[in-house]
């Protein structure tokens, strides 16, 4: 038996006494490789030239991942020295120096760490199918799987991994060295004792904890920097000071509360919290602010993309459009390079009309959150304009309503809309309110179809209307190419700058163009912000796993003991159950009263109409929570199954 | 071979001292079985820690062999414990992942000894002490009284010259203990293994050479077996202990 063979043998041990811990490991590796895959490929640049950018950012993204994961395998290392000290000991004892020790140790782990970066690796390259999948599908474009490994993000990898290793490593073996045979033997750990030790100070800890935390969350959405920082800084002294306060108190609360205390399996429950009370509540704070930053990270991500679609599906209903303002309102260049350039299939020119005031603007101002500049008067289409429109856009056609006027609106302004009974008199004709329809029609922006909303009335009753602009919309035969749009932007620049004084501007928009913008930006934005995440829940649930599973044997040895005193295997089980929810349920409850309300009010900056539906504020938040809770359960489960087999079997 | 001289311990800050060993002088004859006899609390554990390496003495001298261990670095310590000391603890320090042939033979091994003649050792001394048939299987997979033989191996593989136990007999039943006790004796006698033991038990330390009593860490007695049969030292060494104070029955 050699060091290295020995090493080896420890190895495959600790893989499986910390499976949690290795599919970490391997989860890490797969991650790191699959977004240095992004960073080398040729293919993915191509998607867009503004992809450039991308490989910078994910080196960044990754850089702030191998921190986490470093963090995560220092801690794990460290952990496991303190856990194995005995059998360290030993080793001193027969003869070993601690150089050997150490060396033992840094073999074991770097097998550990190569067999889970194999691994990984063969992961990875399936992982990045499926960003190369998401990417391909946000871009439009057709996906072929194609396994090709990249050697360029393999060595990328490797070099994360040997910074995540080496620095870790490096730790473990300086402790290695100042070790001493006697504390390693005789240092079994005892129960630690309870931090904070006066009820009153406790209480009073507890409390400004609690007005910190609420303090905290108030300051992070007041939207500046700087006081968003220190809401952050109160944020991690308040869950500090609630566990460790909490921490100290259950004891007392229990001491003070016999009956309590010994009814059903409270006794037990409440002791194995007790039993390591100053590690507990430490850990369940650090725990808990990475629950925190893990929902804030992937609750801004999904917030910026909901803005980046929420935007665009508004101008990408029709596969051309534009808008010309001001004072002279020519489509000639457009139509010109159109009709040269770009096959079409259906369109229409037609004209923006305006009331002779803003009397369902001020109703919807005094209604709802309304952003209502651009238009003075409310905006007016006529009935044929609309249809046509209607049928370039695919959407079904509808009966006019002779006698009434219709609204075409964005959602978010339905209920108001529906709710108007006002009629309204355009020179002497006097209509009266029809129906409400509320597909996509380039309402968002100014020189389109309305702010939000717009009049569709008869076409006779719009004779003599002002105009405010003139559009087209066209269906193309094909999706608009990136260079139809960039030319049709460019003409509607040199427009603007052929104007006196220019006040007009034109506005060209694609529906392929909208698709690669959503694309781009998100991700550049918020790609980096999942990967982020998932990292530190990755890690969060990791560290809290590992702490529970090295209880195993003190439960296995409290379960014998039950079973011989007369305890049923259900009430066990019904015990190692509740004891199992307390543990995983005390640092997400913090973060989530912290997130929640914080990724709610994010979702509510954009303007109105942006964060509706699928991206309305709540269903973010409850998306934020139902992805953290998913990868959240997925190690919870990890953790039962092998606890359950490991302490209720037999 | 061993000489201690002088020693004290002491535990604990400024305000609470617990003093654990105090001023003890003894030596060691190569060859010879020491017994070293006390209540619990009267620092066994504590001067044979001092004696193995495992911890430091606050004052005083341990000499092996003429050199003082408190002299000797990192390196040399790790060598010496290698190649001089073998340690048999009350709770087996066995090591769970490796068979028992091969925790006995780690040592050997991980210092480069060639495997052939590590092997040959290693079953060597599992004949010797009976558990040649047990070698293939892990700590777990064995009896207390197993394990214990097991490490009383591994204690005198590499030719050690000083093995030390701490309550070998602990965690043991009487028959078990008898079978061990009974190993050891003949490692001392037949062997020449010099081998101090801690034990708080009488019966044990009736198959020592010589016993000697420690009380709230001092040296209290010291009492020779000579040719007398082991009954009559057994009964003599209750003797002491009754002497020592009213707590025979919490010795025995
Ligand atoms: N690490 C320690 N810190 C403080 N006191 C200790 C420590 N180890 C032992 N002691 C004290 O030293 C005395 C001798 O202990 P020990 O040598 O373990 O006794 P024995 O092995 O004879 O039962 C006891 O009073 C014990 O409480
Ligand atoms: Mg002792």
């Amino acid at each position: 038996m050699t060091l290295s063979k020995l090493s080896l043998r420890n190895a495959g041990r600790q893989a499986r006494d910390y499976l949690v811990y290795a599919v970490t490991v391997v989860m890490a590796a797969a991650l790191l490789y699959s977004f240095n895959g992004l960073v080398f490929s040729q293919e993915v640049r191509q998607l867009s030239e503004k992809m450039n950018t991308l490989p910078l950012v994910i080196v960044l993204a990754s850089m702030v991942v191998v921190c986490i994961f470093g963090w995560l395998v220092s801690y794990a290392t460290g952990f496991m020295l303190s856990r194995r000290s005995r059998e360290l000991g030993t080793y001193i004892l027969i003869g070993l120096t601690n150089k050997q020790v150490a060396r033992l140790f840094f073999l074991e782990n770097l097998a550990v760490g190569s067999a889970a970066l194999v691994l990984g690796l063969a992961l990875g390259g399936l992982l990045y199918q499926v960003l190369r999948a998401i990417l391909f599908a946000m871009f439009g474009l057709s996906y072929h799987f194609a396994l090709n490994f990249s050697l360029p993000a393999m060595g990328l990898t490797l070099f994360y991994f040997a910074l995540i290793y080496l620095c870790a490593l490096g730790r473990s073996r300086k402790r290695i060295h100042k070790m001493k045979i006697y504390d390693l033997i005789y240092l079994e750990r005892q129960n630690e004792g309870v931090v904070i030790q006066t009820g009153k100070l406790r209480r009073r800890i507890f409390a400004v904890s609690i007005v910190l935390g609420v303090a905290g969350t108030a300051m992070l959405m007041a939207g500046s920097l700087l006081i968003g920082i220190t809401g952050a800084g109160c944020l991690i002294f308040a869950l500090f000071g609630f566990f460790l306060s909490f921490a100290s108190g259950v004891p007392a609360f229990f001491e003070k509360r016999p009956a309590r205390k010994y009814q059903g399996q409270n006794v037990l429950i409440f002791r194995t919290l007790t039993a390591k009370l100053a590690t507990m509540g430490i850990v369940m704070a650090v725990i808990s602010m990475i629950f925190t930053a893990t929902l804030l990270t992937e609750g801004s991500g999904l917030v910026m993309s909901g803005i980046f679609r929420g935007r665009s599906v508004e101008s990408a209903c029709f596969d051309l459009y534009f808008g010309i303002e001001g004072e002279n309102q020519d489509p000639g260049p457009y139509m010109d390079y159109i009709t040269e350039h770009i096959p079409v299939e259906q369109s229409v020119l037609y004209q923006v009309y305006l009331s002779d005031q803003p009397q369902v603007r001020d109703y919807v101002s005094s209604r709802t959150v309304y952003y209502c500049y651009n238009y003075d008067q409310d905006p007016i289409l006529c009935w044929s304009d609309y249809a046509a429109l209607r049928s370039i856009a695919g959407y079904p056609a509808v009966e006019p309503e002779p006698g009434r006027y219709l609204f075409h609106c964005m959602t978010y302004l339905e209920v108001p809309l529906r709710d108007y009974d006002q009629p309204i008199t355009l020179g002497d004709t006097t209509l009266t309110p029809g129906s409400v329809y509320t597909e996509h029609l380039s309402q968002s922006l100014g020189v389109t179809n309305g702010r939000g909303y717009i009049l569709v009335v008869p076409d006779e009753a719009a004779e003599g209307l002002a105009v405010h602009h003139l559009a087209y919309a066209a269906k193309t035969l094909q999706p608009v190419p990136a260079e139809g749009y960039d030319a049709l932007t460019d003409i509607a620049y040199r427009e603007y700058n052929k104007q006196e004084n220019p006040l007009g501007y034109g506005f060209v928009s694609t529906k392929a163009n909208e698709a690669a913008q959503v694309a781009v930006q998100t991700a550049l934005l918020a790609f980096p912000m999942f990967y982020l995440a998932l990292a530190l829940a990755m890690t969060a649930a990791t560290i809290l796993t590992i702490q529970q599973l090295s209880e195993t044997e003190r439960y296995r040895s409290q379960f014998t003991l039950l079973r011989k005193l007369g305890v049923a295997r259900q009430e066990m089980a019904r015990a190692l159950g509740r004891q199992f929810a307390i543990y995983y349920a005390m640092p997400a409850v913090p973060s989530v009263l912290i997130a929640a309300p914080f990724i709610f009010h994010l979702a509510r900056i954009p303007e109105p109409g942006v964060m509706v539906g699928m991206n309305s504020p709540g269903i973010i938040v409850i998306i934020s929570l139902g992805i953290f809770f998913l990868i959240y359960a997925l190690y919870i489960l990890l953790a039962y199954v092998s606890l359950r087999r490991n302490v209720l079997s037999q | 071979m061993l000489q201690v001289q002088n020693i004290e311990k002491y535990y604990g800050n400024k305000n609470n001292v617990t003093r654990a060993l105090d001023r003890v002088s003894f030596d060691v004859e190569a060859g010879e079985f020491l017994a070293i006899m006390g209540a619990s609390g009267s620092g066994k554990t504590t001067l044979l820690n001092c004696i193995s390496t495992i911890d430091t003495v606050s004052a005083g001298k341990i000499l092996l062999d003429g050199v003082s261990i408190a002299d000797l670095s990192q390196e040399e310590l790790a060598k010496f414990r290698r190649e001089r000391l073998g340690f048999v603890f009350q709770d087996f320090n066995l090591l769970d992942t490796l068979t028992v042939e091969e925790n006995i033979g780690l040592a050997l091994s991980l210092n480069h000894t060639d495997p052939k003649a590590v092997q040959d050792r290693v079953r060597d001394v599992a004949q010797k002490l009976g558990i040649i048939d047990i070698l293939g299987k892990f700590p777990y997979q064995i009896s207390g009284g197993q394990k214990q033989r097991a490490a009383c191996a591994r204690a005198m593989v590499a030719g050690q010259s000083l093995l030390l136990a701490d309550e070998p007999t602990g965690a043991l039943d009487s028959k078990a203990s008898k079978n061990l006790l009974e190993i050891m004796s003949a490692m001392n006698q037949d062997m020449g293994a010099t081998i101090l033991m801690v034990t708080h038990d009488a019966y044990s330390a009736s198959y020592a050479g010589r016993v000697l009593f420690l009380k709230d860490g001092r040296v209290f007695n010291e009492l020779l077996r000579g040719e007398r049969g082991r009954s009559v030292f057994y009964h003599e060494i209750l003797d002491v202990l009754a002497a020592l104070g009213g707590d025979v029955s919490d010795v025995i």
